[in-house]
């Protein structure tokens, strides 16, 4: 994890001025936070980091620095990706200079351990399964069923069955996946 | 926005780190411009983690999720989701197959199909006997009810019966025990009792033995509640030379009703050089009070406190109060 060059934090005073430049109202301003929290998060997963949290809220505190110092920025979805390349490049020289490649994928290899907790998690997901309506349940079991070709057939027969476009049903399954990963992890998470 | 399959794999290659930066830039500002374009990028993203749980991907391309997809604890969780869900979904295609598995005419149609075939007497004669079974079915069942009903009010007496018995059981266990605690008691007492006894009767002897007692071998004491600690005008206790026994009579008040009393008797420096249990308070000249008799010899002159506690009904142990006394020798 990098750490900040600078001794700013982030203030109560530089938080309000910061969502009120984000939405204009403190409602709107938290909305659009998170908006932006949750892409950067994307990004810098996407980029294959290893803590995207943490990275996302240094580049939301940088972009809340520039805010409090007065900077007028138009576009801050726009401006906090860009920080966050940034931030992207510190950190892979960061990591370069910490570390060899070879260190680098070995300490991967052990951080990577299969969790035992999988029996538990499948009880979990047997059950989470079971909340759902007939309707979703048979959708995502569905969905996912098979391997490439199969998948791509079980796919477009679903389509047809349903009688809907591609993306919507692209998006139904992302959203019942979604539901049940949250699901199972709170489930887990209580055994 | 609808995803081609030609961007479905530029999606797969972004996200296993192929792309070069520039183009790696261009689908992100268009992921976070466009949510359906984000909602792709998941979607390949799911795929490809199960593709990685079901041994699916190139050796390359395998390395390469590891790199990328294990590096954080979130991926790492849907990692897990997504294995998980890999052995889940074949369970439920098989029972969904077993499901399917019945004939493609359904009974309804079957059936439809049967009676289209008789002939009208013959649909007449089937009508009256579905009727019959009907009826027939109807009172086996409400009689079914009703006997279950009865079975159930039966069995909930019977249960009551039993709770009721124990009850009894257990209280009967509860008085047994308590006559054979209150037996043990009576009995330690009446050793104790017997002890007394026989130190009064050796000190008698010894005292016949010698000479006629000028001065007396029981030195007796009576406290009374309310005396405090530093209080000019405690009791002394003068014990002569020839002193055997101590009796102390320690008053208590008549509102203090417990089962027994307990004594420990510490010198003013907190040592415990004597204590009894299970001591009862009695009513002498209109004053309770808790006769306690101890050794002289136990007593060196100087100053004594007694605290004096109550054993409830319960068996919880409460402070009653605490008695001050000096002891001198003559």
């Amino acid at each position: 994890m990098i750490t900040p060059r600078q001794k700013w934090t982030l203030n109560q005073e530089a938080f309000d001025k910061l969502l009120l430049a984000l939405g204009g109202d403190r409602d709107s301003g938290s909305q659009k936070y998170l908006e932006i929290r949750t892409n950067l998060t994307r990004f810098f997963e996407w980029r294959g980091c290893s803590f995207p949290e943490d990275h996302a809220d240094e580049t939301i505190n940088r972009m809340a620095k520039k805010v409090a110092e007065g900077e007028e920025i138009l576009n801050h979805s726009g401006y906090a990706m860009g920080v966050a390349r940034l931030l992207l490049l510190e950190i892979i020289k960061s990591r370069q200079r910490e570390q060899s490649a070879l260190n680098e994928m070995e300490n991967r290899g052990e951080a990577y351990v299969d969790s035992d907790d999988g029996e538990s998690r499948l009880t979990c997901l047997r059950n989470c399964l079971q909340s759902l309506s007939a309707e979703n349940r048979d959708l995502i079991l569905q969905y996912y069923q098979g391997e490439k070709s199969e998948k791509i057939r079980n796919r477009k027969k679903l389509m047809e069955r349903l009688g809907i476009p591609v993306n919507t049903l692209r998006m139904r399954a992302l959203r019942l996946r979604e539901r049940l990963q949250g699901c199972v992890e709170e489930c887990v998470g209580r055994a | 926005m609808a995803i081609e399959p030609n961007n479905e794999t530029l999606i797969a290659r972004y996200l296993l780190g192929e792309l070069p930066e520039e183009q790696q830039v261009e689908i992100e500002d268009r992921a976070f411009q466009d949510k359906d374009y984000l909602a792709s990028i998941t979607a390949v993203e799911n795929d490809l983690i199960d593709e990685y749980v079901r041994n699916e991907l190139s050796e390359t391309d395998r390395r390469k999720f590891e790199d990328r997809f294990l590096a954080s604890a979130e991926r790492r969780k849907r990692v897990e989701f997504a294995k998980a869900l890999t052995r889940i979904v074949p369970e439920y295609a098989f029972k969904q197959k077993t499901a399917l598995a019945p004939p493609a005419v359904s009974w309804r149609e079957s059936l439809e199909a049967f009676f289209r075939s008789l002939n009208p007497v013959a649909k007449f004669a089937m009508a009256a006997v579905i009727l019959l079974v009907l009826v027939g079915g109807a009172w086996l069942v409400t009689e079914t009810l009703r006997l279950r009903s009865q079975f159930t009010t039966l069995q909930a007496e019977n249960q009551s019966r039993q709770n009721e018995r124990q009850a009894l059981e257990q209280q009967v266990e509860l008085q047994r025990r308590r006559n054979e605690e209150l037996a043990a008691r009576l009995n330690e007492e009446k050793q104790q009792r017997e002890q007394s006894d026989e130190s009064l009767r050796q000190l008698s002897e010894t005292r016949d033995a010698t000479s006629p007692p000028a001065r007396p071998v029981v030195a007796s004491l009576t406290l009374l509640p309310g005396i405090s600690r530093g209080a000019g005008d405690k009791p002394t206790l003068a014990l002569t030379s020839d002193a055997r026994l101590v009796r102390l009579q320690i008053g208590v008040e008549p509102e203090e009703q417990y089962k027994s009393f307990a004594v420990d008797l510490r010198t003013v420096a907190g040592q415990r050089i004597w204590n009894r249990e299970n001591l009862t308070a009695r009513n002498r000249g209109g004053a309770r009070a808790i006769g306690l008799t101890l050794p002289a010899t136990v007593l060196k002159p100087g100053e004594y406190e007694l605290s004096l506690r109550g054993v409830t009904e319960g068996g919880r142990s409460e402070d009653v109060g605490f008695y001050y006394f000096n002891v001198n020798k003559k």
